[in-house]
């Protein structure tokens, strides 16, 4: 298991000087650096591998980001930015330790032009507050991860953030205009802008999912989408998970795009019931949660066509939101389903791995199958209509034992999920926890042209390495290595 | 090996690979990859030394697994073959691409072809979930996959995109479908003036129907769309475009809310056209971009709000123009008197500047051979630029793939003029 021993050689100390010249840009207030408070630091959601970095900061401006990013290369020190830590694959770990730089305070939003359908927001802007400021206008940010109570819109840019509606409306690359990135070497550099279509590279698609690993960025540009006109909620109630997973095949299959397309399990609803109380039925082997949108005209009718599809699946009941406050309580379960799962277990792994839509039947059989082999309980509660799956697997992090076997389970869980021709992450990243993946998904020459591309951007390697690719960095950060590589510490 | 008009037309994506790697290891001759033939007055011309190298075997549907709604198929193949086969399973790419039974999918990719229905779907960068390209030095290289939703590794397909064939030899791409709606209407409404359309279109935005495309058209272009679509438009000093699609009952509810709105917001004619009759209309809309005999097309994009200010500039400057309104991205043609350089250039100067300072851009996308010099194709060096030239030398450090067609190109020449100061 890893743990917050002291940094072992090969790591970088930061240097007293350093740390005198970080305070004298951001103020004390701004600089953490004592042992226990940089313990919170040490992981993200994924917290089966931690490290602490050596120094966090919490610049509030674009200028303060680009001096900390000149003033650690000038120390020849790695820098990791981090949003609200909610990732899931370790993906703001500062490998080798160094500099964190939180981007929380950066959570302003500079700008709504409902005219043109954008905003500028800063990355430390939590997603749900934009949300929150823009209801009644008619627009929204359509990328909802279920933890947009928390995580901000930088790291949603980083790891190209889902979440239950990019079914129907896509991820974060889909709804970024424009960034202000702070690159690898202190430059500010505007990618993309409020006008669509720019000529030459599409940089801002290329920035979007790079995991902090080509620069950090300091402002969002990002674009707003109209309300629907009407919605409709339904939930879906099964026997089995063979018939939800049919179902929702055949919703997909009949040309029926809803606007989310959500299932949970038998174990998650128990947890989910337990602490909402919605009312599910504790007997059911799945609920698919189902919501269309469109014009109040066309929604009826597409909820009666998903209502019968799912009477042919054998569901045993179809029922509707009634009231708002019904669909806002479906929804709260769905999406806090991850807060009630401290119910089922002291520790948990959510995997994140996609299969073609057709094929959940297949991964979910395989998926139970894998958990009776080595014992291990999964749960599960998922982006069905996109093929994305998140088995999340329970158990007792001082159980070393356990987490060996929870590792074996995830690695053919999400083998397997490269068999059935999918990936092995939908929308929490690769981050340090998928690494080893990344040769099993694509070939040397593959990875060769990425880590050619991150060249471009972050020649010396020293933001954010080790992530994303398994080579570690570029030339001169050889000596970063990860201290604690989660599965051979547990294995 | 290139034929003896210097074509080569790999068989296989292998060949193609094998014949690169051993060019760039002998020859070094300039490569041009070759689809539909679309799109290659775009930019800069091409060396002449360049050997084309054509995509029109590769042309293989590999996989359509229709119900999980994406298609992978080698770069080759034509859009509209394409399009044709998704039919049948009542399914589509919902991108336009001008001259879609020439164009390939590939050339389609690498210049970001789109049209009117951007506005409802978005462009080729929403729907390519997974690429397969070849380097300069043959390298076979994959990214993305072939499921809907996939972080793995560093998104490429979104750096193909545009790329203009100036990174990679694009060579298979897998697509994400959506489906094909049963029914459409194009209605078309005359305005005597900018600022009632101005309006117009902020209420748009806000309106209960959801078009699939705004579209806006000054008068020549309006004319040329009539003859090419043989529809009686109504005729004014401004044309808009709105296009819905659905089922039946989604079209006709929004058609009628539109007709009203369009009325109430000072529409002095207004017509609709109705499925089978908008095929025409869409394929001219979407081929209108290419600009036949025009001796300059400029393509700006900018603030979707200042769409109507600058079509009434460019229709005041004589030029032929077509806005995606919704988008902020329109097309121009120079009037064909444009007899020279200079002359093009006193109309694109000032519409440039308009561009600039309405958050967007202006390039010249096509221009008589001989123009290219003394026209600036892709306008004053943006702040990204210097990082776009760096991602070329990643993947070409020679130069050698489509040299001197791109903003790498064009970065090069202002560094040997001496103005990059970087």
């Amino acid at each position: 298991m890893a743990s917050t021993q002291p940094a072992p050689d090969g790591t970088v100390p930061v240097a007293t000087e350093l740390l005198i010249r970080f305070r004298r840009l951001l103020g004390d207030d701004g600089v953490l650096a004592a042992e226990d408070e940089l313990i919170v630091y040490e992981c993200d959601g994924y917290v089966v591998e931690k490290k602490a970095p050596d120094v966090v900061l919490f610049p509030t401006t674009t200028e303060q980001v680009s001096e900390i990013v000149r003033t650690c290369n000038e120390f020849d020190v790695p820098f990791v930015p981090r949003g609200a830590g909610t990732s899931l694959a370790g993906g703001c770990l500062p490998v080798g330790g160094g500099v964190m730089i939180s981007l929380t305070r950066m959570k302003s939003i500079l700008e709504v032009n409902l005219q043109d359908r954008y905003a500028v927001v800063q990355p430390g802007l939590v997603n749900l507050h934009l949300t929150r400021h823009l209801a009644g206008t008619g627009f929204h940010y359509a990328p909802d991860p279920s933890s947009q109570g928390a995580c901000t819109i930088g790291g949603n840019v980083a790891t190209n953030s889902g979440g239950p509606h990019t079914l129907k409306y896509g991820v974060t690359v889909n709804h970024v205009l424009g960034l202000e990135v702070v690159m690898p070497d202190g430059q500010v550099v505007e990618f993309g802008g409020v006008a669509e279509g720019l000529a030459g590279y599409d940089l801002v698609g290329l920035f979007v999912g790079s995991e902090g690993t080509f620069g950090i960025c300091t402002q969002v540009t990002v674009r707003l989408t109209r309300d629907p006109d009407a919605y409709r909620t339904l939930l879906g109630i099964f026997e089995t998970v063979g018939d939800a997973t049919q179902a929702i095949s055949q919703i997909i299959a009949a040309g029926i795009v809803p606007a989310a397309l959500e299932m949970m399990d038998q174990g998650i609803i128990e947890a989910v019931e337990a602490a909402y109380g919605f009312g599910f039925p504790l007997d059911a082997a799945a609920v698919v949660l189902i919501e269309v949108d469109g014009l109040e005209v066309a929604v009826d009718d597409e909820a009666e066509r998903i209502i019968r599809l799912c009477q042919e699946q054998g569901a045993r009941e179809v029922r509707r939101a009634e009231t708002e406050q019904q669909r806002a309580l479906l929804w709260k379960c769905r999406k806090q389903a991850f807060g009630a799962i401290g119910r089922l277990s002291p520790s948990y792994c959510t995997q994140d791995g996609v299969v073609p839509r057709t094929k959940l039947p297949e991964i979910l059989e395989f998926i139970t199958d894998a958990g009776e082999r080595h014992g291990v309980r999964i749960v599960n509660v998922f982006h069905a209509g996109d093929g994305n799956i998140h088995p999340i697997l329970l158990f007792d992090e001082r159980d070393e034992e356990q987490i060996a076997r929870v590792f074996r389970a995830s690695d053919e869980i999400l083998g397997k999920c490269i068999d059935l021709g999918g990936s092995v992450t939908g929308e929490h990243g690769i981050g340090v926890e998928k690494l080893e993946f990344m040769e099993r998904l694509f070939t040397e020459d593959d990875l060769d042209v990425m880590a050619s591309v991150r060249m471009a951007f972050n020649p010396r390697g020293s933001c954010s390495p080790g992530k994303m690719l398994p080579t570690a960095g570029a030339c001169g950060m050889e000596h970063i290595e990860r201290s604690h590589p989660g599965k051979q510490a547990a294995s | 090996m290139p034929d003896n008009t210097g074509e080569m037309v790999p068989a296989t994506i292998p060949e193609l690979g094998r014949w690169l790697a051993a060019n760039a290891k002998g020859d070094r001759r300039p490569v041009l990859p070759v689809g539909g033939r679309t799109s290659l007055g775009f930019g800069m011309p091409a060396d002449p030394a360049s050997v084309e190298v054509a995509t029109s075997r590769l042309d293989r549907v590999v996989d359509y697994p229709a119900r999980d709604m994406t298609v992978t198929v080698e770069a080759g193949c034509r859009v509209s073959a394409i399009q044709e086969a998704l039919k049948m399973e009542g399914q589509r790419l919902p991108v336009d691409v001008p001259l879609a039974h020439r164009a390939t999918i590939g050339g389609a990719v690498a210049s970001d072809a789109g049209g009117p229905r951007r506005f409802g779907f978005g462009t080729l960068r929403d729907y390519v979930i997974g690429i397969r390209c070849a380097t300069v030095d043959g390298r076979l290289f994959k990214a993305g996959g072939r499921v809907v939703k996939n972080v793995a590794g560093y998104d490429l397909c979104k750096l193909m995109v545009g790329s203009g064939g100036s990174l990679a030899f694009v060579t298979e791409v897998t697509l994400k479908l959506k489906p094909l709606p049963t029914s459409s209407a194009m209605g078309w409404a005359c305005f005597d003036s900018g600022d009632t359309v101005s309006d117009l279109l902020g209420d748009l935005s806000t309106s209960r129907a959801r078009p699939v495309a705004i579209e806006l058209l000054g008068p020549k272009a309006a004319r040329q769309l009539t003859a090419e679509s043989r529809q009686a438009l109504p005729v004014g000093p401004l044309l808009l475009g709105v296009a819905v699609e659905g089922n039946p009952v989604e079209v006709e509810w929004q058609v009628d809310v539109l007709d009203r709105e369009l009325r109430a917001g000072g529409a002095t004619d207004v017509t609709w056209a109705r499925d089978a009759d908008t095929k025409k209309l869409w394929s001219s809309l979407t081929d209108y971009q290419l600009g036949g005999e025009s001796p300059v097309s400029i393509r700006a994009c900018l603030r979707p709000s200042r769409t109507v200010d600058f079509v009434v500039a460019a229709i005041d400057a004589g030029v032929a123009v077509q806005a995606h309104a919704g988008n902020g991205v329109i097309h121009g043609h120079l009037p064909d008197d444009t007899i020279d350089a200079t002359t093009a250039e006193e109309i694109i100067g000032p519409l440039r500047e308009l561009a600039a300072k309405s958050g967007g851009q202006l390039v010249v996308e096509r221009c008589e051979s001989g123009w290219h010099d003394a026209l600036s194709i892709w306008g004053p060096p943006r702040g990204d630029w210097p990082l776009m030239t760096s991602v070329k030398r990643q993947f070409d450090p020679d130069g050698l793939l489509s040299p001197g067609r791109g903003i790498e190109a064009a970065m090069q020449q202002l560094s040997d003029d001496g103005m990059d100061q970087q």
